[in-house]
């Protein structure tokens, strides 16, 4: 008897094993199956219940399991959508991108049927295939024309669409006021300078307590990004495309300027974090504690932590555009945002439903009640809301009056700068191999920050070199 | 003369044949027991490491299929300049390992093994950071090693300068090392106190009635009798450190200014930084070969440490 228990045990063992290595072709079998079946309803209006329409099953993008709030949200949104479309069975995925888990993602057809990404990633996704052209549902659209063409244009490439904008941002640097009052520091105006940063930086640090008066980002790839910020205000570029060839430009005098800025920032005013090897996550985390005045990034992030997590109140936080190079020169950050990309292994009538899915609140009066919903559970919760700083919608269509109508209601949103968003210009990253220059000019960065005297047009020109023959030489611009 | 050769090659397989029988029907239990073991054994270790060593001749591309490169792998990672100073790093992180971490356990097993009282006590003691979550870990030493941490407020105290533990070159890999020693001494502590405790009591009266004190004690008889497990971990911290990349990526992601950089946390990124899996396969085998040479050393040594 023992024996056969035995026996079973190792073939269930056995059994299990082999299944979870053959998992992955029963699955792509599965998932082809309803391709030619449910075909017919993409050519019906797609507000219209597919009623005869073979089941489809997508997994979606799924907030994570601390975003409770938000969870409950998509909760409501899934119950919704299956009501309408009944054939379509919904599940969750709260796998998020990840550039260093795209890959392994695809290569197993693991990824879920949409999933997010952010502007930098368009170029990238598209030419490894892994972004489905969605071009005809995209034209089949009743409100494309309504969808913030700044936003959306990062996901038409040559003409073919790839992605749907959700919300974006242009680089912004979110001060502490209250530190700058408890110091008596002047709150400069939001037409400000890099000068005024420094100063306004000087007037708040005391390294002896460990408090900074801003915090650029020293680690990780987000290190070359923030820094990017001061390039674009110097007048620099990352690349050049020219005569089907991409060259590094970032080693100009504007990036030398824009080093330099980085140089006396560190060494000179002496007013960035004595541990400076701070990622996104550091950085925003000191400022949201207190241990930094200013920190630069999309506003959204920053202004959540510091409200909801760091106890400050709207008023004691502000959003300022970058500050221009000198007096009368641009506010340039960099453009960014997020959107919904969908999985190019789903077949046609899963892709229809993972669009309808993605645009089902977009424009909608459910969107409208959802947005009031959350603003609503946050207030009973004694939290703030951070609305995005751009929408997907176009902030003076009639969409957007509806939404502004409903921020004003309640006083526990964070209401940005007019002012402030007026000066905003911004500008999108580059279009090939953004992270790799980014992790190049992460070391640059790391060096000016550790060594004084670092030749800045050396590491520059080191730098423009590596990522010229690793990166840019093997690029064939189409 | 011919003739009998003839009819024993003949009979050899057959009697090979009804050999594997009667092999097969004595142990078919015991194989079957064994089989799910070496399955998982080949699929989960030995079919990556011979993909490993194929991938390192491909440019991988999951989607658009592979292509055969030849060398080409191996020529990018020769050509490649960081990964000199990844290994240059590896091995400044194994000495360090070595300096600042290998002996702690032998002292403190040692200490620990003389304690007349609250030995076990202080035996969980020592031992507790190594059940700490390497997240806890990491953020309570980023908070020991901040600028207004308790460690630079010491060192303030006392009238000397901040140390950048994680922001100064210098001391990045250093840090890191102390801070991992913190954690993992204990695990080799009891290895090493199970051994002393099982050294005989008469040797050390033996010694003790030589008139030994307790320096010449463990001079004699305590480091003599555990040396060829000192030499057994020793080759194990190497093979481990070796390969060390987890603190280096989660603290400072190979930073400043590359100086945490190590072998293994540059196949990582180029492998999924990069999305450059063939180069990374290539560094993988590298690096397969350079720790096989030390494992056979470290299976030579525990066969002499059996014997002996």
């Amino acid at each position: 008897m023992r024996k056969i228990s035995a026996i079973s045990l190792c073939l269930v063992l056995l059994a299990s094993l082999l299944a979870a290595c053959g998992g992955g072709s029963n699955k792509g079998e599965q998932a082809s199956a309803p391709t030619n079946s449910s075909t017919p309803s993409s050519s019906g209006d797609a507000s219209e219940t597919p009623k005869t329409a073979e089941p489809v099953t997508i997994s979606i993008y799924y907030p994570n399991p601390d975003q409770t709030e938000l969870r409950a949200i998509e909760d409501a949104k899934i119950k919704r959508f299956e009501e309408k479309y009944p054939h379509v069975t919904i599940e969750k995925s709260d796998w998020h991108y990840n550039v260093n888990e795209i890959g392994i993602k695809m290569a197993a057809n693991e990824a879920p049927t949409f999933f997010n990404t952010w502007a930098t990633e368009a170029k990238f996704l598209v030419e490894k295939g892994w972004a489905a052209d969605i071009t005809e549902l995209w034209n089949n659209y009743e409100f494309k024309d309504q969808i913030n063409p700044i936003l959306q244009n990062q996901f038409i490439i040559d003409g073919k669409v790839y992605g749907v904008a959700q919300k974006g941002y242009v680089t912004t640097t979110v001060v502490n006021k209250k530190m700058l009052d408890e110091k008596g520091a002047a709150v400069p105006s939001y037409d400000w300078t890099w000068d005024d940063m420094v100063n306004t930086a000087k007037a708040v640090a005391d390294p002896g307590k460990g408090i900074a008066g801003i915090a650029p980002m020293g680690k990780g790839n987000e290190s070359g990004w923030n820094w990017t910020n001061f390039l674009f205000q110097a007048g620099g570029d990352i690349q050049k495309v020219e005569g089907g060839k991409v060259s590094a430009a970032f080693n100009s005098d504007a990036g030398v300027k824009a080093l330099e800025f980085y140089k006396k920032l560190r060494w000179d005013a002496n007013v960035i974090p004595q541990d400076w090897a701070l990622g996104w996550g550091d950085a925003v985390g000191a400022f949201a504690q207190g241990r930094t005045a200013m920190v630069i990034a999309g506003a959204e992030g920053p202004l959540d932590q510091a409200l909801n997590q760091g106890g400050l109140k709207p008023e004691e936080v502000l959003v300022y555009p970058m500050p221009a190079a000198e007096k009368g020169g641009k506010h340039t950050g960099v453009l960014g945002g997020d959107y919904l990309v969908i999985n190019p292994n789903a077949t046609p009538a899963e892709q229809e439903a993972a669009f309808n899915y993605i645009t089902f609140d977009y424009f909608s009066e459910d969107g409208l009640k959802s947005l009031e919903d959350n603003i609503k559970k946050f207030k009973d919760e004694g939290k703030f809301y951070v609305p995005p700083h751009m929408d997907y919608f176009n902030a003076d269509s009639d969409y957007g009056k509806k939404v502004q109508d409903i921020l004003a209601k309640y006083d526990n949103v964070y209401r940005y700068n007019a002012e402030s968003n007026a000066l905003l210009d911004g500008k999108p990253e580059a279009q090939y191999n953004t992270q790799d220059y980014y992790g190049a000019m992460t070391n640059v960065i790391q060096e000016i920050f550790s060594k004084k005297d670092t030749d800045v047009k050396a590491k520059l020109d080191a730098a423009a070199k590596t990522v010229q023959e690793q990166f840019f030489n093997a690029i064939k611009v189409q | 003369m011919s003739q009998p050769v003839h009819a024993s090659a003949e009979l050899a397989p057959a009697a090979r044949r009804i050999a594997a029988a009667a092999f097969v029907r004595k142990y078919f239990w015991g194989i079957l027991f064994l089989l799910p073991a070496v399955i998982v054994f080949l699929l989960f270790l030995w079919m990556p490491i011979v993909k490993g060593f194929i991938y390192s001749f491909y440019h991988v591309d999951f989607v658009k299929g592979n292509e055969f490169v030849g060398w080409d792998n191996y020529r990018a990672v020769l050509d490649n300049p960081d990964v000199g100073i990844a290994v240059k790093n590896t091995l400044y992180y194994m000495f360090l390992g070595l300096v600042i971490g290998f002996w702690v356990p032998i002292l403190f097993a040692i200490l620990i093994s003389e304690l007349r009282r609250f030995q076990g006590f202080v035996r969980v003691i020592a031992y507790l950071p190594n059940v700490l979550p390497v997240i806890v870990l990491y953020g309570l030493w980023r908070w020991f090693y901040d600028p207004v941490g308790p460690v630079n407020a010491g060192l303030t105290q006392l009238g000397q300068d901040q140390i950048l533990f994680m922001s100064d070159p210098k001391w990045s890999m250093v840090s890191i090392v102390i801070m991992e020693t913190w954690q993992q001494f204990g695990a080799g502590m009891l290895i090493y106190l199970a051994a002393i405790l099982s050294i005989p009591r008469d040797w050390y009266e033996a010694a003790e009635i030589d008139g030994a004190g307790i320096w010449q004690r463990i001079r004699h008889v305590t480091l003599p009798s555990i040396r060829g497990l000192i030499g057994l971990l020793f080759i194990l911290q190497l093979i481990a450190t070796s390969q060390g990349l987890q603190a280096q990526l989660a603290m400072l992601d190979g930073g400043p200014n590359k100086a945490t950089l190590t072998y293994a946390l540059l196949i990582v990124k180029s492998a999924f930084n990069q999305l450059n899996y063939g180069v990374a396969a290539a560094m993988g085998v590298l690096m397969f070969l350079v720790l096989g040479a030390l494992a056979v050393i470290q299976y030579r040594l525990s066969e002499r440490g059996e014997r002996a």
